[in-house]
């Protein structure tokens, strides 16, 4: 299994893993997940898949609670987590127009989501601090439609 | 001293300084490590906030491990600090902390399963005339060799525990916070993190 990068040893907390060769139980990856509710589809990464994440919402210990955004992926680079980026428009009374603004926000994103781009439209849910700045977690990823002749990207 | 936890001293999400506008306050307190050694039982209590109390253990011999696929836990003595995924440093000075892997003594599991099966455990092979152990070849009624009988299948061990149970010495981690509850409990490490552990022992060696 790939998923031992580190130096402790990487599994759930909480599901037993080794009972005895002679006992009847014979799931072949015993993973706990679950849904986040809201109705958001857990991925199907999630269930099947042998990454181990304890900040993922499906597989791991935390909880979506709270606002829930949506935003444009600005930075894939960090290890599990990504820089999104919210944009607005802010009123000015005094010439009765608006001005554009915007707002980075550091979200992680689990294992589950492979593939992820800059460009892509990302809805992330908040929840219990996670590390200096990341308080959001992504659950749902749209890919990025591309409009008009198609231009050159990378596979 | 004046450990605190505030997250005021940091630079900001943008990189900013942030200014100092107030002192410290005391629900942001922080207190200094309890670094657990191995020696004769020394825990401190100590008051929280709230009126509650942690116990601050900062010696400790023994604890509460459990053996997971045969769902039992007994007290056993700790003996030495083998490995520390975080810290080489904590494992030079025997220091207990969650998570560390550690060696306890094997033989109250030893006894429970000997006593539980009624077959041998981590025994080296005997030599001609020298008698089997009280467990193994006491008189059982009836009844209880019935119940034996009924478990024989269930008493296989694997053998990467059968060879730590003939050295007297089980490889665990510690689960619980020994700084925090005063006490080092946790579970015997068998299979995918058994073997995970016993091949970062061998390559630090």
């Amino acid at each position: 299994m790939s998923e031992q990068v580190e130096k402790a040893f990487q599994k759930q907390v909480g599901i037993f893993q080794n009972p005895k060769a002679s006992k009847k139980v014979k799931a072949k990856n015993l993973r706990w997940y679950k849904d986040v509710g809201l109705g958001f589809k857990t991925p199907k990464e999630a269930i099947e898949g042998h990454y181990i994440d304890k900040k993922c919402p499906w597989t791991g210990e935390v909880s979506i609670r709270g606002r829930i955004l949506t935003g444009v992926v600005v930075s894939v680079k960090m290890k599990r987590t990504i820089i999104v980026r919210r944009e607005y428009l802010h009123y000015v009374t005094k010439y009765n127009r608006y001005e554009k603004r915007h707002k980075n926000l550091a979200a992680h994103l689990s294992p589950a989501f492979v593939g992820v781009s800059p460009g892509d439209i990302v809805t992330v849910g908040q929840c219990r601090p996670l590390s200096k700045t990341v308080r959001f977690n992504v659950l749902k990823v749209q890919k990025r439609i591309q409009k008009g002749p198609k231009q050159f990207a990378k596979f | 001293m004046g450990i605190s936890r505030d997250s005021r001293h940091k630079r900001s999400h943008t990189g900013a300084k942030r200014a100092q506008y107030r002192k410290k306050r005391k629900f942001e307190l922080g207190r200094q490590a309890g670094n657990t050694k191995l020696g004769p039982k020394r825990i401190h209590e100590v008051r929280v906030r709230g009126g509650n109390r942690k116990f601050r253990a900062l010696r400790l011999d023994s604890g509460n491990f459990s053996w997971g696929s045969e769902s039992i836990t007994k007290k056993t003595r700790i003996i030495a600090v083998v490995y520390n995924a975080s810290n080489n440093e904590l494992v030079r000075t025997n220091t207990l902390v969650k998570g560390a892997i550690i060696q306890i003594d094997a033989t109250p599991f030893r006894q429970w399963f000997e006593a539980h099966y009624a077959q041998p455990l981590g025994r080296r092979k005997k030599k001609e005339g020298q008698a089997e152990s009280e467990e193994l070849s006491k008189k059982r009624s009836k009844h209880v060799q019935r119940k034996i009988d009924s478990r024989k299948e269930d008493a296989k061990v694997d053998p990467l525990l059968d060879d730590q149970f003939t050295t007297g010495r089980l490889y665990a981690i510690i689960r619980s916070r020994p700084g925090q509850i005063g006490r080092a409990d946790g579970y015997i490490l068998e299979g995918k993190e058994l073997e995970f552990y016993v091949r970062k022992i061998k390559s630090k060696k």
